[in-house]
């Protein structure tokens, strides 16, 4: 079975400093999948690199079999992986409906022309977009906010408005960087809900983030990260009483092979 | 081959090179320290050269008093620049510190005009016509003053930089303003001393050079987009490499003027920026601070 | 929901439709108004500031596409107009070209030369576009008054002779009154705005501000911000270049002062007082800095030294400019506690 995304040997220095060294590992298509490990092992830049936010030094990775190794982020997008960005990003000027089409805009098939003549079809497009906005809205539960300009979201709310922009684009697979990080446990919850959501409706998750509960009863597969390499990978189970990711969570790191890299 | 011709412009390119980075230095202290870009620092460099010529015209002052007092009221002006309009920008806006020295800018040079008319005025001290002959080459020793200024005025400013608290403090901040603040750098009052420096170093470049060209309202326009590009090329940030990159400029412009048509004169120092910009952004020498 | 602001439902826009239709009735009558001038009043005068208006308007509208709302900052405009007008009036008065294809032709290089500067440059950053872009504007100049086998240097290329138009119905329209000129250039600067309008009302428009707002969180939804910069470039060019063309013929002469930094400076504060941004501000405050500095009698000298305050203030008090201001209020609106609420 081919995995949605495969990626392969990814590694990233840092003038000297190695931040991610050779790293394997899958998404299948539909699973949510955690992405966890104690500050510094490389788990935001893994996400940059596949995302095309940062430059790989070497590795490739490949979504649905489609090698997307080095595109560029608008076209990584296209191709169905949309991810969130720790910094919690949203157009503050536009209205929460609006920061939901504008995310669906390069997906629908409008070209430019079209988009400038205004026909029937640009109108049609753009209605099922704002019907699928409202939707996506609803189902994070900021429906009232529709027309209200996205400036007005307190922090928790903006996390929401932009997990349901990464949706918009229709994608394969969505990758969170740290959805529930500062938010109180009401919102993790509510968070975990609209995830699982969203999932059942086919959309394939990887989350990285700090809560490891969270991550724990969410995720059907936990990868775990230290210093840049891959220590532990399989069910939540396994990896909680793993002694590897327990010494690395508390603090004595061991070199750990997790075998070699490259079927 | 006339020896005596090259000599002449290698000389003449030196002296204006050495006035160019007395600008371009000042320009870039304030953008290492302040992380602002002055486009109004070419008017106080106009505003030193009037002040200068009315000093000596209007009211008799000596030559050597005039560039003490101009230097001293352009460090002046440059503390007040900093309180009233630069302090309270910071370095994340580009395009604000633009925008805002531009608008400063339009307000000094149009009321200079608006004062002044644009009719140049020669400044005449008691050496304007003297020269000095060495061999074959004729030196006027009004150029000869500037430059000995301008030279003086390195020593000062690298003294300073290298050999006081406050210098290495301003050197510190230009490098890494985060880190500086760590250390306790208090960067309101580094900021304000480079400005004073910065202003000021402009100012004594427009009383130096006064004597030897005309003096009017527009004198400071070309010469700020010139400091601009010769930051850029020597790389922002560099104050030491924006003194080089403005000395190869007025040598360059001379010697390439004693040849080639004059287009190619103005237009160098930008098409240097622009290819300096492309190929390589972090400048000829470099500072880490790409553009 | 956590302890969040509730704003209440907001009123039912069924509005909208009627106030649609009521302002384009007033730009209608506007217009229209704008276009019976010269039958109201021959005062050359008047013209004359008809012109300035259609001319200045189309350049600050241009900056505004790209400073506005895509967020670049270009000093380049002044550049693309005066490539526009030398083109313009070296292809008509050395290729015998018509005017219309030498505008055309203006317009276009315009746009080629706005593409190079900005790909060349928007790959490494906004800053250094804007670097670009000055030194472009001020090698425009350099050259114009010093490649004199190219431009016929600072005495420019003067006798430009007065176009003429075929109309619909066999007439042949001869431009050479200032009341001809009035409708040439309000006629192109009203096709400009059009054009303008359309693509910042479009979905190209929302995707250039979404870049100047937030570019990875654009690029992240498969936005490709390079693209749409270039669009804005192109078009601001390409406009800017097209009314270079036509404004030279009405000054019968293109000499370097078309490269001017006065009318960057003048468009800039244009934009900034409309409010970066905003279609109907820039174009609103074209007009009346267009027409009030005359009214006050102001010397271009005190008028400059007045813009420059206008953009200390505005740069110290309004970053966000006039359109900053109102975003903050609709935001201040939705924060307002809503007496219903429990």
């Amino acid at each position: 079975m081919t995995a949605l995304l495969d990626v392969r040997g990814l590694s990233k220095h840092y003038l000297g400093l190695t931040a991610v060294d050779n790293l394997c590992y899958e998404v299948e298509a539909g699973a949510i999948v955690g992405l966890i490990g104690p500050n510094g092992s490389g788990k935001s830049t893994c996400i940059d690199c596949i995302s095309g936010f940062q430059p790989a030094d070497a590795g490739q990775w490949f979504l649905d079999g489609r090698d997307i190794t080095g595109m560029p982020p608008h076209r990584i997008a296209r191709a169905g992986l949309t991810r969130s960005f720790q910094t919690v990003r949203a157009y503050d000027e536009f209205t929460l409906i609006e920061n939901l089409c504008v995310a669906a805009q390069e997906t629908d098939g409008v070209g430019w022309m079209q988009a400038l003549l205004r026909g029937k079809h640009l109108r049609s497009v753009d209605a099922a977009a704002d019907g699928r906005g409202r939707d996506l809205l609803a189902t994070v539960g900021l429906a009232d906010y529709a027309e209200a300009p996205a400036a007005i979201l307190s922090y928790g709310q903006r996390k929401l408005l932009a997990i349901a922009a990464s949706m918009m684009a229709k994608p394969r697979l969505v990758v969170l960087d740290e959805p529930v990080a500062g938010v109180n446990p009401t919102m993790v919850k509510h968070i975990e809900a609209v995830i699982r959501k969203l999932n059942a409706e086919g959309v394939a998750l990887l989350i990285v983030e700090h809560n490891v509960d969270f991550i724990m009863s969410l995720c059907s597969r936990v990868i775990v990260l230290e210093a840049g390499s891959k220590i532990a990978d399989g069910h939540p189970g396994l990896i909680r009483s793993d002694p590897r990711v327990l010494s690395a969570y508390l603090g004595k790191s061991h070199a750990a092979e997790y075998g070699e890299c490259g079927g | 081959m006339d020896l005596n011709f090259y000599a002449q412009l290698l000389l003449n390119g030196i002296v204006i090179g050495v006035i160019y980075a007395l600008i371009a230095m000042g320009l870039s202290l304030i953008f290492g320290v302040l992380e602002i870009v002055n486009f109004a620092h070419g008017e106080f460099y106009m505003l030193g050269a009037m002040l200068a010529y009315f000093l000596t015209a209007n009211w008799g002052f000596g030559y050597w008093p005039t560039i003490v007092i101009v230097t001293a009221v352009a460090a002046a002006l440059g503390y007040v620049l900093y309180e009233a309009l630069l302090g309270s920008l910071r370095g994340e806006s580009f395009e604000r510190s633009i925008l805002l020295t531009l608008g400063l800018s339009m307000v000094l040079q149009n009321g200079a005009v608006f004062l002044f008319t644009t009719t140049p005025k020669m400044m005449a001290t008691g050496l304007s016509y003297s020269n000095i002959i060495v061999g074959e080459l004729r030196l006027a020793l009004s150029r000869l003053f500037a430059l000995g200024l301008g030279l003086a005025a390195f020593s000062a400013l690298y003294l300073i930089l290298y050999y006081t608290r406050v210098g290495k403090a301003m050197r510190g901040v230009a490098q890494n303003r985060d880190a500086a603040l760590m250390v306790g750098i208090d960067p309101r009052a580094v900021s304000r001393l480079a400005v004073a420096i910065g202003i000021g170093l402009s100012g004594l470049a427009g009383a130096a050079l006064a004597p030897v060209y005309a003096v009017h309202p527009l004198m400071g326009f070309s010469f700020v987009f010139k400091a601009f590009a010769i930051i850029i090329i020597g790389g922002l940030g560099n104050i030491s490499g924006a003194a080089i990159a403005a000395v190869m400029l007025g040598i360059l412009e001379s010697l390439i003027g004693g040849f080639l048509p004059l287009v190619l004169v103005d237009a160098l120092a930008f098409v240097s920026m622009i290819a300096v910009l492309l190929l390589r952004p972090q400048g000829l020498f470099g500072r880490g601070v790409r553009v | 929901m956590s302890a969040d602001t509730k704003a209440g439902l907001r009123l039912n826009t069924g509005s909208q439709p009627k106030v649609g239709a009521l302002r384009a009735l007033s730009i209608a009558l506007a217009v229209l108004a704008l276009f019976a001038i010269p039958k109201l009043t021959g005062n050359e005068y008047w013209l004359a500031l008809g012109v300035s208006f259609a001319t200045m308007s189309v350049l600050a509208g241009g900056l505004n596409l790209v400073y506005g709302y895509t967020g670049l900052l270009s000093f380049a405009q002044v550049g693309f107009f005066g490539i526009g007008g030398y083109a313009a009036a070296l292809l008509v008065i050395e290729r015998d070209w018509s005017l219309w294809a030498g505008v055309a032709a203006g317009g276009g290089l315009a746009t080629v030369v706005g593409l190079i500067i900005g790909y060349s440059s928007l790959r490494l950053s906004r800053h250094a576009f804007a670097i670009v872009s000055l030194s472009f504007a001020l090698l425009c100049m350099i050259v114009a008054r010093d490649w004199v086998e190219l431009t016929r240097g600072a005495m420019g290329i003067p006798g430009l002779p007065a176009p003429s138009m075929n109309l619909p119905g066999g007439m042949r329209w001869r431009i050479v009154q200032p009341a001809d000129f009035y409708y040439l250039l309000l006629g192109f600067a009203l096709f400009a705005h059009a054009l303008i309008y359309l693509v910042v009302t479009s979905r190209l428009g929302r995707a250039m501000r979404a870049i100047k707002q937030n570019e990875p969180l654009a690029q992240s939804h498969g936005l490709n911000p390079l693209a749409y910069k270039l669009l804005a470039i192109a078009l601001s060019a390409l406009l800017a270049g097209m009314v270079g063309g036509l404004f030279v013929f009405y000054l019968t002469i293109v000499d370097p002062s078309i490269f001017d930094f006065y009318y960057t400076e003048t468009m800039l504060i244009m934009v900034i007082i409309g409010g970066p941004g905003s279609f109907w501000g820039v174009l609103a405050s074209s007009a009346v800095l267009t027409a009030l500095p005359d009214l006050l009698r102001f010397t271009t000298d005190l008028r400059m030294v007045l813009y420059g305050v206008v953009l200390i203030v505005a740069m110290l008090l309004f970053p966000g400019g006039l359109g900053g201001w109102l975003q903050r209020r609709r935001v201040a609106r939705w924060r307002r506690p809503h007496p219903a609420a429990p």
